[in-house]
């Protein structure tokens, strides 16, 4: 699919499956961002961005929505599922969902899709919920376990995990947000595991899940059986070690084997503007995949999470 | 058929049209990847090391420093099995390989006799401070003097790992340190003491805002950020507080990418003569004293 193509192919899906804000038609870019894009090259869906502050530094490209968005389509990135730092700590979790839908639509020169997000924690969660779908019309939501003190194998969860899935709704599980060295020493973050995601992914294999900076809380075993058992999704926004994506495709971490994850499973996140965009582009050119498996990874694996409602 | 060597050298799209550098623009940096782990494997370290040249191919690197020689992490004094089959290696593969041994200041004699062995009368050159040590000694303990003398009378390029990890426990800047692991401002209070030694901050303290602080009053002190997360605006940081001369490169493959490390230099604002000091000037210039005197040939 050639740019063009697939710059309108994109918009149209997303446009049918979020209307939370104007989005571009094909060759709508003002002209400076569009010279930017040198060349026929596949564009790429970024699905795991953060609006807004980060509670703990001033992030480069974070002051501002606009400079974020110029920094993301410096690096040919045409759409990008945006949640919100805000996420971690307000209890008012509608005010959060609401500030992202207008950031994405005043500031996202349409290519921000909001994910909002629901913390089971705080009582009516069930409302920002309904909210995010039917007011907000977000195709998925976003949570932060982590933060948000969420238990994957609490019955809230489960019962979230149904809820948004019977919405047809995309639910992303962020596992870390830093490195647990890093945290602030007044931060206690809670523990997480994303093995109970087992049975409720067997129990509803038509849910879509993505698990995004999810390494750190996943040993091998239990992404083998992820793999094997269930149709998560990941990305690759904190995949570590020397040609990482490619080895993951090939089940053949360092020093050890492990079961081969298809590349329909990888989607492209850059966790930006935290970490730099450049790390998870050039975790894509470290490997020695084919234009095949890039394109795949770049946009057609998210273009099709979004249209499996 | 594509040969392997013709996979791994080439990209199936053009990097540059995704705003990252072509593997010539790579190339035309001279990256020297100065925390080299290709042999960390305590099975097969030649094998490891071997599968890692691919990626060091790829990626344009000029030359890579393997930084664990000589023991391992755990017990940086005790020989392992392939000492000999390394320093061969170091040998036949010196125009792109060098090595920097391992050494413990609990045991300053014993570290100078591995010197001696290893530099002096060997290939390697360079120091290391691994993560921690058996008798909790840092790197400002006074038992270091005599290392660090050592290693400037030989010219070797002195590297000290560093960390401040603020979470854990207990709850304070460093508190969930391993034991002897050395903080930046314990490198601080080492090169007060030796204001004419360069020495290397390895992994910009962890905490590279914390860490920043803690050397840049140091002028003989500079900073390496290999080995944590890319963290947007960190090289920014470093270069407003410590200038483009004080920081050196590294890629702590294969347990981290040069996706990661790379993206940290690029993600700064910086000139391009900026970049090709990080990458490789700096560290050419600490290095340059040694390799000369080795009889090797080097262009900083």
């Amino acid at each position: 699919m050639d740019r063009r193509k697939f710059i309108s192919h994109s918009l149209q899906t997303t446009a049918a499956l979020a209307l939370s804000g104007p989005v571009l038609a094909a060759g709508q870019h003002p002209e400076h961002e569009t010279a930017l894009l040198r060349g026929d090259e596949p564009e790429i869906i970024d699905t795991n961005i953060n609006l807004f502050e980060w509670p703990f530094r001033t992030l480069k490209y974070g002051t501002s929505t606009r400079s974020l968005i110029e920094k993301l389509r410096r690096h040919r990135i045409t759409q990008a599922w945006a949640g919100s730092f805000e996420a971690l700590f307000s209890k008012n979790i509608d005010l959060v969902n609401s500030r992202l839908v207008e950031a994405c639509q005043k500031d996202g020169k349409g290519m921000l899709i909001p994910f909002g997000t629901v913390n089971p924690s705080w009582p009516d969660w069930e409302e920002d919920l309904r909210r995010c779908h039917e007011v907000h019309r977000m195709v998925g939501i976003r949570i932060y376990p982590i933060y948000q003190m969420i238990d994957l194998s609490d019955p809230l969860f489960t019962k979230l995990f149904h809820a948004v899935s019977e919405r047809g709704m995309i639910l992303q599980i962020v596992g870390d947000l830093e490195d647990a060295r890093h945290l602030h020493p007044i931060v206690e973050v809670r523990p997480m595991s994303f093995e109970p995601l087992l049975a409720l992914l067997k129990e509803r294999p038509q849910a879509r899940v993505q698990l995004l900076h999810w390494n750190g809380r996943m040993g091998q075993k239990l992404l083998n059986q992820l793999v094997q058992e269930t149709s998560v999704s990941l990305d690759i926004s904190r995949l570590e070690s020397n040609g990482a994506v490619g080895r993951l495709i090939e089940g053949k971490p360092w020093g050890g084997s492990a079961t081969p994850v298809p590349v329909d499973r990888i989607l492209f996140g850059s966790h930006a503007p935290y970490f730099p965009v450049e790390a998870a582009v050039l975790r894509l050119f470290e490997s020695p995949l084919t234009r095949e498996q890039m394109t795949a990874i770049m946009h057609r694996n998210a273009e099709n999470f979004l249209k499996k409602s | 058929m594509q040969s392997d060597i013709e996979r791994y050298e080439q990209f199936a799209l053009d990097p540059t049209a995704y705003g990252v550098p072509d593997r010539e623009e790579l190339v035309g940096y001279r990256i020297w990847d100065t925390h080299y782990h290709g042999f960390w494997n305590y099975t097969d370290p030649i094998k490891q090391h071997q599968e890692m040249m691919q990626y060091v191919r790829r990626m344009g690197i000029e030359r890579i420093l393997a930084i664990d020689l000589g023991g391992t992490l755990q017990r940086p004094l005790i020989a392992t099995p392939f000492g000999d089959p390394i320093k061969a290696l170091l040998e036949k593969e010196k125009d792109h390989l060098s090595g920097i041994i391992t050494i413990d200041p609990g045991y300053p004699d014993q570290s100078c006799e591995k010197m001696t062995e290893w530099i002096a009368n060997g290939p390697c050159v360079g120091i290391k401070y691994v993560g921690g040590n058996q008798l909790g000694v840092t790197c400002q303990h006074p038992n270091n003097d005599q290392i660090i003398r050592y290693a400037a009378e030989l010219g070797a390029v002195i590297y000290i790992h560093t960390w401040i990890k603020t979470g854990g426990d207990p709850r304070h800047p460093g508190g969930a340190n391993l034991k002897g692991e050395s903080t930046p401002m314990d490198v601080a209070v080492l090169a007060k003491r030796f204001p004419d030694i360069s020495l290397i901050c390895g992994h910009a303290g962890g905490d590279w805002e914390l860490g920043i602080r803690a050397i840049r009053s140091c002028e003989n002190v500079l900073l390496e950020f290999s080995g944590a997360d890319p963290q947007s605006g960190s090289v920014d940081l470093a270069v407003k507080e410590l200038g483009a001369d004080r920081i050196v490169w590294g890629g702590h493959g294969p347990s981290r990418s040069y996706a990661t490390e790379l993206a940290k230099v690029l993600d700064a604002s910086l000139s391009h003569d900026d970049r090709m000091k990080i990458f490789g000037r700096n560290y050419r210039r600490l290095a340059e004293s040694i390799f000369r005197k080795k009889g090797w040939s080097i262009t900083v």
